[in-house]
C-alpha cells in the first residue's frame, strides 16, 4: 500500500501526464453520477418516450403519449394550473421582494438588518414545515378565522386546498433567494450614478425606471428562472396545500409514476416539464457560469 | 443636508411597514405552530389556548414510528453526508489545484442538475431506478440525495481551497515539509471552516429533503418529513405535527447560526447567480 502511494506520488511529481490522470481519477465519481442521475435520466426519459418498444419487441418512433398528453382534458387542465401557480407566484414574487430589495439596497442600520433576517428566514424553514404552518393560520378555524371572529368579522374563504394555497406557500418559500439575488444585482448600481441623476432633476420614479431598472434587470432575469424552475416542478406545497382536481404537474407526475404506475406517462409528463422550462433554465445555468467564470 | 434628513425619515417609515409585515406574515404562522406544540387544549374560536402542557411531547415521542423516521433520517442523512464528503472534497481539491483535459466543463457539468425543473428530473431518475429494482430500498434513496448535494459540496470546498494562500504552502514546502504534511497543517485549517459548513448544510439539507424520499422511498423507506406528510394528510391529532415540527426545527437553527457565515458578502447569492 505504502509503496503505492509511494509510487503514485512519485509519478505524479515526475510526469505532468500522471498528474493529469490523478486530477482526472479523482473528479471520476462525482463526474459519473452527474452524468448517470441527470444527464441520461433526461436523455432517457426523452428517447423512451418518442421511442417506444411495441408490444413484439420491436421499436419505432412514436409520439402517441404526447398526442394522449395534449388531448386528454385532465392533463391539459393540470399543465393549466401549473402555468398559472407559475406566472402568479412570478409576478408576485417581484411585486414583493423588488421594493424589500430596493429598501435594503439604499438604506443601513439596525433595521434594515432586521427586515434582510426576516426576508432570509424562509430559506431556513423546511417547506413540510410551512405547509403544515399554512393549514394552522389558513386553514379552516384558522388562526387567521379566530382573530377575524374575535373582532366580529365573518371568516375567509380559506385558500387552503385551492390553487391559492400552492401561491401562497410557493412565494413564502421563494422569498428569500429573489431577494438575495435581486439584492446582489443592486449591488452593481453605483451611488454616483443615482445621485447624478438626482441633481439633474429626476424624481424617485425616473430614477428607477431609467437607473436602477436597466442595471438589474438581467438579475430580474435570473431571480424569475430560478424561481419558475423550482416553482413549475415543485411538489410538497401543491400536494399538501392544492385541490386535488387540477392538480399541478409535481403532485401529477408523482400520482402517475407511483399510484397509476404508468412510467411512460410519467416520463412524458416530465419531458414536458423539462420543454416549458428549458429556456429559463439554459439561461439560469448561462448566468451562474458566467458569473463563476468572473 | 436636509435633503439627506428628509430621506432617513421617509426611509424609516418605509422600514417600519416591511419589518411589521415581515414580523406578521414571516415570524407570525411559526408562532402558531410553536404555540400548538405546547398546547394541550384549544377550542375555537379562543385566541389562546385554554391549556398548555408538554403532554402532546410525551404522546409524540412515544411513538414507535416518530422514533423510527428520526433514526432513519439521521442515518440516511449521516450516510450521504459521509459519502458526498468522501467523493466531493477530493473532487474539490482537484478542481481547485489540478490541471486535467476538460476540467472546466467538467466543473460546470455540475450545473447540469439545475437546468431542468427539478421534480421532473426526479421522476426521470425513477423511472431508471424502476428498471433497477431501487425503488423503496434504502440505498435508492442515499443515491438521489448524494445526487442533490453534489453541487454544494465541490462549489463551496473548491472556492475554500482556491482561497487558501499558496505561498505559505510552498513556503512550508521549501523548508522540507512533505505535501501531506503541508495539506493537514496549512491548508487544511484555513479551508477547514468553509468545507465544514458545506458538510452541516448538505447534512441539514440532506434532512430535510422530502421529494426525492417520498418519491423513491414510498412506501418502504419513512424519513421525518415523510412522516410528517402522512402527519398532515391523515389529519391526526394537530398537536403531533406541531410537536414534529418544533423537533424538525431544531437541525434547522443549527444550520442557520453556521450559514451566516457562507452567506455573508452576498457570495452565496452570485453562487445562484445573481
Amino acid at each position: 500500500m505504502s509503496e503505492f502511494v509511494e509510487r503514485a506520488v512519485s509519478v505524479s511529481t515526475e510526469t505532468a501526464a500522471g498528474r493529469r490522470s490523478i486530477g482526472l481519477l479523482l473528479v471520476a465519481i462525482p463526474v459519473f453520477l452527474v452524468i448517470w442521475l441527470v444527464i441520461w435520466p433526461a436523455i432517457n426519459a426523452i428517447s423512451r418516450t418518442i421511442w417506444r418498444t411495441d408490444a413484439d419487441g420491436s421499436s419505432s418512433f412514436d409520439l402517441s403519449s404526447y398526442a394522449f398528453f395534449f388531448s386528454d382534458r385532465y392533463s391539459l387542465d393540470n399543465l393549466a394550473v401549473t402555468l398559472w401557480t407559475t406566472l402568479v407566484c412570478a409576478v408576485l414574487l417581484l411585486v414583493i421582494c423588488l421594493p424589500i430589495a430596493l429598501y435594503l439596497r439604499f438604506s443601513h442600520g439596525r433595521l434594515p438588518a432586521y427586515v434582510q433576517a426576516l426576508a432570509i428566514l424562509p430559506m431556513f424553514v423546511p417547506s413540510i414545515i410551512l405547509a403544515f404552518a399554512c393549514i394552522r393560520v389558513l386553514g379552516p378555524n384558522g388562526m387567521v378565522d379566530i382573530l377575524l371572529n374575535a373582532v366580529g368579522l365573518p371568516k375567509i374563504r380559506t385558500p387552503y386546498l385551492t390553487p391559492w394555497g400552492p401561491v401562497i406557500g410557493l412565494v413564502w418559500d421563494n422569498i428569500p433567494l429573489t431577494v438575495l439575488i435581486l439584492l446582489s444585482g443592486l449591488g452593481s448600481v453605483a451611488n454616483q450614478s443615482i445621485e447624478a441623476a438626482r441633481d439633474v432633476g429626476a424624481n424617485t420614479i425616473r430614477v428607477f425606471w431609467h437607473i436602477i431598472l436597466p442595471r438589474i434587470s438581467n438579475s430580474i432575469l435570473v431571480a424569475l428562472s430560478f424561481s419558475v424552475l423550482g416553482i413549475f416542478s415543485s411538489f410538497t406545497l401543491p400536494y399538501l396545500l392544492g385541490p386535488a382536481s387540477p392538480e399541478m404537474l409535481g403532485p401529477f407526475m408523482q400520482r402517475t409514476l407511483r399510484d397509476v404506475q404508468d412510467p411512460i406517462g410519467a416520463m412524458t409528463q416530465a419531458v414536458v416539464a423539462f420543454g416549458f422550462c428549458i429556456l429559463f433554465g439554459l439561461f439560469y445555468v448561462r448566468s451562474v457560469a458566467r458569473n463563476r467564470g468572473k | 443636508m436636509t435633503s439627506l434628513t428628509l430621506k432617513r425619515v421617509r426611509l424609516d417609515w418605509s422600514g417600519i411597514a416591511f419589518a411589521v409585515i415581515l414580523t406578521l406574515v414571516i415570524i407570525g404562522p411559526l408562532v402558531v405552530v410553536a404555540t400548538w406544540a405546547f398546547t394541550e387544549v384549544w377550542r375555537y374560536p379562543n385566541i389562546i389556548p385554554q391549556k398548555f402542557g408538554f403532554r402532546f411531547w410525551g404522546q409524540t415521542l412515544g411513538r414507535p414510528d416518530v422514533w423510527n423516521a428520526l433514526m432513519l433520517s439521521l442515518k440516511l442523512s449521516t450516510v450521504v453526508t459521509l459519502l458526498s464528503a468522501l467523493i466531493c472534497l477530493p473532487a474539490a481539491y482537484a478542481f481547485a489545484r489540478m490541471k486535467f483535459p476538460g476540467r472546466d466543463i467538467l466543473f460546470f457539468s455540475f450545473l447540469a442538475g439545475h437546468a431542468f425543473p427539478k421534480f421532473g428530473l426526479l421522476v426521470a431518475i425513477a423511472a431508471i431506478f424502476l428498471q433497477l429494482n431501487l425503488i423503496g430500498t434504502f440505498w435508492g434513496v442515499v443515491l438521489i440525495q448524494l445526487v442533490g448535494t453534489l453541487m454544494f459540496m465541490i462549489w463551496i470546498p473548491v472556492a475554500a481551497f482556491q482561497a487558501v494562500d499558496r505561498r505559505m504552502e510552498e513556503a512550508a514546502r521549501d523548508v522540507g515539509a512533505s505535501p501531506l504534511r503541508v495539506f493537514w497543517s496549512i491548508t487544511l485549517p484555513q479551508a477547514g471552516p468553509t468545507i465544514f459548513a458545506a458538510v452541516l448544510l448538505s447534512f441539514v439539507g440532506t434532512f430535510y429533503e422530502t421529494e426525492g424520499a417520498w418519491l423513491i422511498g414510498a412506501p418502504g423507506i419513512r424519513t421525518m418529513p415523510v412522516l410528517m406528510i402522512s402527519y398532515i394528510n391523515n389529519q391526526m391529532v394537530i398537536q403531533y405535527g406541531a410537536v414534529l415540527s418544533v423537533l424538525l426545527w431544531v437541525p434547522s437553527f443549527i444550520a442557520l447560526m453556521f450559514a451566516r457565515r457562507v452567506i455573508g458578502g452576498g457570495a452565496f447569492a452570485r453562487g445562484f447567480g445573481g
